[in-house]
């Protein structure tokens, strides 16, 4: 017994001393550092409002105790400007804080998250998504350039994207809901059977990076990873190349298990 | 309109005293016994899982062995699914449920509104009993072949129908809560309608204290909100045991248009309002306590109240903030968000009401006061980091990580039990007549404030480091290594605060048998209970009182009664 709480002792000192403020995985995208931003306002805010409840909460605590100050102030709290105090208070909170955030963050839908590639103009990635228990299935239209033919590239676990080029996801599910996580791009999306769901990033970062599924999804759940490789244009051509020569000469055109993918549809 | 007060014999057996007894003082106990058992089966699989989290592959310490005996006492990813799952579902319906609303709400209700018993008592009876039943099939569901259930307390469909948990613990499970729904509605109806029509004469609306009110509004919640649940939870059965498709959809499927996040809508318009009826009686309470503890009125005691309400009717409308990664229509995502937004104007009325009503008091540190002040606090923490919950682009990456858990436990489990917490030392003494060791209640708090901000503190920022939640072991992935040392923390933090729970069960029971004997009226407070002897007698008031003045009459400079307070039976002298 004094052993096992002994090393908890050890365990406790260790931790503290090593973990302090954790800080969230590097982003590798063009857009998630404005995820970071808003994250940052809306702490910093917090931080103002929560240390004026702490000054109250201590402060009055402190000041007026019984020993200090054996008579209490009698009011009801409805005189004019008691009511006039307490309404600026709640307002102060919604115009600086909600409504900031409100706007900022529907700017970054609008403008980013919700504003999908145009395909046709931009030179993009096209990927499909499948998530399965416990495993993530990804796809690329192939040589053909269309998606759920004999050609399609196939991939498990290993994600291959260019850098500096936007890549949309549509992603479903085969069984159950799995959520596809991005920690690096500050993004996840739900895959969920019978829908198709839609994300995108720019990676301006070359390297290799975890993909997690975030919604709980079975027992396996926790090792259902991939993993996202960013590479740089040169790279990817070579891989691309090569796996869609793979692709060709190797697919079996007859096995039914191969055609998972759909059509991808303009919009 | 007056209404004929139930009025039954005081009853004679230990059948029809303690059992099936139409007493909502003794039901308000056997709820408060009941949720104090589930409470401690819920603490101990959030230490199982915390263990897990800390040391992955380590037997847990004492019950490993005895509890998974194939494995070596390490806990198996299958039955580590099963106690987050079941933790969830403890805590929620069996733990918090019962005891804020079914035991205080049960025992405080009549008492605080000069009744001398629910409306319907024996329906209250049926409420306890039946909620006995539901707790029995989900504890039974362990027990069943591939054991409980085991696709979180949110049991999203497909996971939840066959295609992802086989066997008959989800089955029990979703049985268990649609049980459980029909208890709570009963209770709640049973709630409405005694703060309707059994307020004693005299009392208005806003005479009512505000633990009233809140438990009031949460009823209200419960009433329209848990059949909604329920219906979603029979139609899972169905899909089931019946070969339905309500929530069935793609290769899944072989017929049919069902669809999973139809689930998801049925859970969450139920899943929002349910955080609001586990916090409202807890509002309630602390909005009460901070004035009687002050000595002076509670500030703004109206504005609370409606406050109170606004947030009632405001939680209605949210619930799709639970949804944004499902990737709704940016229309419906939009209008979720903003509306989610608009809470924060009654919250902050709240705090400035709270803050308003310790100022210039003369404060009375009583460990109910302690208490009270420790919900204000975490309060503060978790309705501030609901704010980046409730953005859309900020939510996207923080959704499903630690960061939610960090910051739903500090406005469910921390606010509420630091608000359970101060009911208990607070009607301790009109429940069984003596008083709880004060000495004891306050190393209780301490422990308790310090062990749950580590953990909770903790949990957001491994959230917003990336760590994902409903993982058995989450350093397989390589941008979590680094975060082992701070889960150790978390985990010792939560070993401390279940520690200091033993505190406060040697209390509870040795203060029940021996405490020190309470006077009628202890804290020294105004409302209708504190008017009748301790323990309340059977018939709880001799005569109905007469209400001629608020709950909150402290400090008036014109009392020279010797008291620096009125009940709420004298008439108010002008100030």
């Amino acid at each position: 017994m004094m052993n096992f709480i002994n090393s908890l002792m050890t365990d406790f000192v260790l931790s503290v001393e090593s973990s302090y403020f954790l800080s969230p995985t590097k982003v590798i995208t063009t857009n998630g550092a404005e995820i970071d931003k808003l994250f940052m306002y809306t702490t910093v805010m917090n931080i103002f409002y929560f240390v004026l409840v702490c000054i109250g909460l201590i402060g009055f605590s402190f000041l007026y105790r019984k020993s200090k100050n054996p008579k209490p102030y009698y009011t009801y709290g409805n005189k004019k400007n008691h009511l006039i105090v307490t309404l600026i208070v709640g307002l102060a909170v919604f115009l600086s804080i909600d409504l900031n955030i409100t706007r900022m963050s529907n700017d970054d839908m609008l403008e980013h998250f919700w504003n999908f590639p145009d395909h046709k103009n931009e030179d993009t990635i096209k990927v499909e998504v499948l998530a399965q228990q416990w495993m993530w299935n990804f796809r690329y239209a192939g040589k053909d350039g269309v998606f759920n033919t004999a050609d399609d590239v196939m991939s498990n676990h290993d994600l291959v994207i260019p850098v500096g080029k936007k890549v949309e996801f549509r992603i479903t599910s085969k069984d159950v809901i799995h959520s596809l996580y991005f920690p690096n791009a500050r993004l996840k999306v739900d895959a969920i059977p019978g829908r198709i769901t839609r994300l995108w990033f720019q990676p301006v970062e070359t390297g290799e990076f975890d993909i997690a599924c975030a919604e709980m999804c079975g027992t396996h759940h926790y090792m259902m990873k991939a993993k996202l490789k960013v590479m740089n244009e040169d790279d990817f051509k070579a891989w691309n190349n090569e796996a869609e020569h793979l692709a060709e000469v190797g697919n079996d055109g007859s096995n039914l298990d191969n055609y998972w993918g759909w059509k991808w549809e303009a919009e | 309109m007056t209404y004929v007060h139930p009025i039954h014999d005081a009853p004679k057996t230990f059948l029809s005293k303690y059992i099936i007894s139409f007493d909502h003082k003794v039901i308000g106990k056997q709820f408060l016994w009941y949720g104090i058992f589930f409470l401690g089966i819920g603490g101990m699989m959030a230490l199982m899982i915390r263990w897990t989290l800390a040391y992955p592959g380590e037997a847990f310490p004492v019950l490993g062995n005895l509890l998974f005996p194939h494995t070596n006492g390490v806990v198996p990813p299958d039955t580590y699914a099963m106690l987050f799952t079941l933790h969830g579902t403890i805590m929620i319906f069996y733990a918090i449920t019962p005891i804020l609303i079914g035991a205080f709400g049960n025992y405080c209700i009549p008492l605080m509104i000069g009744a001398r018993d629910m409306a319907f008592p024996m329906l209250n009876m049926l409420s306890f009993w039946i909620n006995f039943v539901a707790g029995g099939l989900l504890l039974a569901s362990l027990f069943t072949p591939y054991g409980g259930a085991a696709g979180g307390w949110t049991s999203y469909p497909t996971l939840s129908t066959l295609i992802g948990s086989p066997g008959v613990g989800q089955t029990l499970w979703c049985l268990s809560i649609f049980v459980l729904g029909a208890s709570s509605t009963m209770g709640a109806i049973n709630y409405v309608t005694t703060v309707i029509s059994f307020r004693a004469p005299g009392m208005g609306y806003f005479d009512m204290p505000l633990t009233v009110w809140g438990l009031w509004l949460t009823a209200i919640l419960n009433a329209i909100f848990l059949p909604v649940l329920g219906a979603g939870c029979m139609l899972l059965v169905f899909d089931r045991v019946f070969g339905t498709h309500f929530f069935l959809a793609g290769a899944a499927a072989t017929q049919g248009t069902g669809d999973p996040v139809l689930f998801q809508h049925v859970f969450w318009i139920f899943g929002h309002p349910e955080v609001y009826i586990l916090i409202l009686p807890a509002w309630g309470m602390v909005s009460d306590f901070l004035s009687f503890f002050s000595r002076k009125p509670a500030f703004g005691a109206k504005s609370t109240a409606l406050a109170m309400t606004t947030i009632t009717i405001l939680s209605t409308v949210v619930y799709g903030h639970h949804m944004f990664t499902t990737q709704m229509s940016p229309l419906l995502t939009q209008t979720f968000m903003t509306l989610t937004m608009t809470i924060s104007i009654p919250s902050a009325i709240f705090f400035a009401n709270w803050l308003g009503t310790i100022w210039r008091g003369s404060i009375r540190f009583d460990s109910p006061m302690l208490f009270s002040l420790g919900v204000v606090f975490v309060f503060g923490l978790g309705g501030l980091t609901g704010l980046y919950l409730g953005t859309v682009s900020t939510d996207l990456y923080l959704h499903d990580t630690y960061f939610v858990v960090g910051h739903f436990h500090y406005t469910m489990a921390a606010s509420v039990l630091l608000g359970g917490f101060a009911a208990t030392y607070f009607w301790f003494p009109k429940m069984f007549g003596r008083l709880m060791n004060e000495t004891l209640a306050k190393i209780h708090f301490w422990g308790t404030m310090v062990g749950l901000n580590g953990i909770f503190f903790g949990m957001m920022v491994l959230g917003y480091a990336g760590m994902h939640r409903r993982l058995y072991n989450p350093f397989v992935y390589e941008f979590m290594q680094k975060m082992i040392p701070l889960n150790t923390f978390v985990t010792i933090s939560a070993l401390v605060m279940g520690v200091f729970q033993l505190v406060f069960v040697y209390n509870f029971i040795h203060s029940m048998l021996k405490g020190e004997k309470a006077s009628d009226n202890p804290w020294e407070v105004g409302t209708l209970e504190w008017t009748i002897p301790s323990p309340a007698p059977h018939y709880n008031f001799k005569e109905i009182p007469v209400v001629k003045c608020g709950p909150h009459e402290f400090g008036n400079p014109n009392l020279n009664n010797g008291r620096d307070f009125q009940y709420q039976t004298e008439e108010l002298v002008k100030a």
